[in-house]
């Protein structure tokens, strides 16, 4: 195609830089464009804002103060869970044989756990304070007791025999 | 009416003639209306009588209520020049600065005063400057704002001759010369652009200007140039000449609209 002369934009009025035609056919489609993303962008927000909306109708609150009934009900389950993992039948089992150990010079009254620290109060009697001491090294060598300590022992006057009470504690092995 | 499709009425101003066009817009573009007026002429090319003269004609409501495209005469209202692009970095201002050193160092103190525009043109290019007198548009504004048409294009003959006729004219070593009553503009085109300018008075002989005419012709391909020179002119300049002469007729037969108005057309077309 043969080359033309170029136009001369010159006026002393009207403005000479004009946006050619494909400019401001661009411009026009990126505000459209613009336009349609900010629609667009509106109707999600709304639709978020309905669907926050009809969950919250819908489902229950997700954290809600606890009451004192149900702190009481969360402690008693506690301390039921703690009551059942008292190993009880290997703790009798060793305090039955321990006993059988100090061939009946050890008459077991009382064996009393606290769950809470792992602990088990045993009361006895025994007819001298040596075998006394024997049924504590005994407990002291088993396997499922541990730090067992004779933590008092007492003459009973109003006993005829006069046998020596004991009152030992020793921790439960888990 | 909406301002979008706001009636024009295009005004050409010259020394000794006022011609008008007024053009309705709209779907259907149409003319409406067409004057074309001699003016007294006044010796030292003063725009006053042609004003008042043009007041006068406005004074019609024919050409009342519409935006105002004007052109003026090149001679004596506008001169030219074409401004080498500055080595270092201006701004607009400088670049105004630089166009009315090298429109001053052409035309002397007569353009001191003038009023300076250019044309929007790409880096690196030279570029068209055009002078006109500093109160021209004031007095033109004065004379339009009791027809109430607004003023939104004030532009020299040469260059809206140049765009009206640049589709017929090949980019390189061609001239364009517009003649009017008493004036010819002429410009060298090259790479599609205005290389230089060259404005002259005319006698009243015209055959007379017809002859320095082909000589520049003959001087300018003698210089080894290959161009050719379109003229734009009145039909009564052309019925002097003939194609053999080395001059293209831009504008052919005699059944035209009068030279002034075809030009108001051609700026729509």
């Amino acid at each position: 195609m043969r080359s033309l002369a170029r136009p001369v934009r010159l006026d002393f009025v009207a403005p000479v830089h004009r946006a050619p035609l494909a400019g401001a056919g661009l411009c026009a489609v990126g505000l459209a464009a613009a336009l349609a993303l900010g629609l667009a962008f509106e109707r999600k927000l709304a639709e978020r804002s309905r669907l926050e909306a009809a969950l919250a109708a819908v489902a229950p609150p997700r954290h809600r103060a606890p009451s004192p009934e149900s702190l009481q009900g969360a402690a008693e389950a506690a301390a039921i869970e703690r009551a059942l993992h008292i190993p009880w039948t290997r703790l009798l089992a060793e305090l039955e044989a321990a006993s059988r150990d100090s061939t009946g010079s050890v008459s077991l009254l009382q064996v009393e756990p606290d769950p809470s620290k792992q602990l088990v109060r045993i009361t006895a009697e025994v007819r001298t304070l040596p075998d006394a001491l024997a049924y504590l090294e005994r407990l002291q060598r088993s396997a499922v007791l541990r730090n067992p300590m004779l933590e008092s022992h007492e003459r009973r006057k109003d006993d005829p025999q006069h046998p020596l009470r004991i009152k030992l504690s020793a921790e439960w092995r888990t | 009416m909406s301002p979008l499709w706001r009636d024009e009425v295009a005004i050409y101003l010259a020394p000794r003639k006022l011609a008008l066009v007024r053009r309705a817009r709209g779907p259907r573009p149409r003319v409406v209306a067409e004057a074309e007026v001699a003016v007294a002429a006044s010796a030292s090319g003063d725009i006053g009588p042609v004003l008042a003269r043009l007041a006068e004609v406005l004074a019609e409501p024919t050409w009342h209520g519409a935006a105002a495209r004007a052109v003026v005469a090149d001679h004596p209202w506008a001169r030219y020049g074409i401004v080498p692009w500055p080595a270092t970095r201006l701004d607009a201002a400088g670049r105004l600065a630089h166009a009315r050193y090298v429109l001053g160092d052409t035309y002397g103190e007569a353009v001191a005063g003038w009023t300076v525009s250019l044309a929007d043109t790409p880096p690196g290019r030279c570029y068209v400057a055009c002078a006109m007198p500093a109160t021209l548009r004031s007095a033109l504004e004065d004379a339009l704002a009791p027809a109430r048409l607004a003023l939104v294009s004030l532009q020299p003959r040469l260059i809206v001759a140049f765009n009206a006729w640049r589709h017929l004219l090949p980019a390189d070593d061609t001239w364009f010369v517009s003649v009017d009553d008493g004036s010819l503009s002429a410009v060298l085109l090259r790479d599609g652009a205005w290389d230089r300018v060259h404005m002259a008075r005319l006698s009243p002989d015209w055959s007379v200007e017809l002859e320095r005419l082909q000589a520049f012709v003959r001087l300018t391909r003698a210089a080894g140039a290959q161009g050719r020179m379109f003229v734009d002119a009145p039909a009564w300049m052309r019925r002097g000449a003939t194609e053999s002469a080395g001059l293209e007729w831009l504008e052919k037969g005699d059944g035209a609209p009068a030279h002034d108005l075809a030009l108001l057309q051609r700026m729509y077309a």
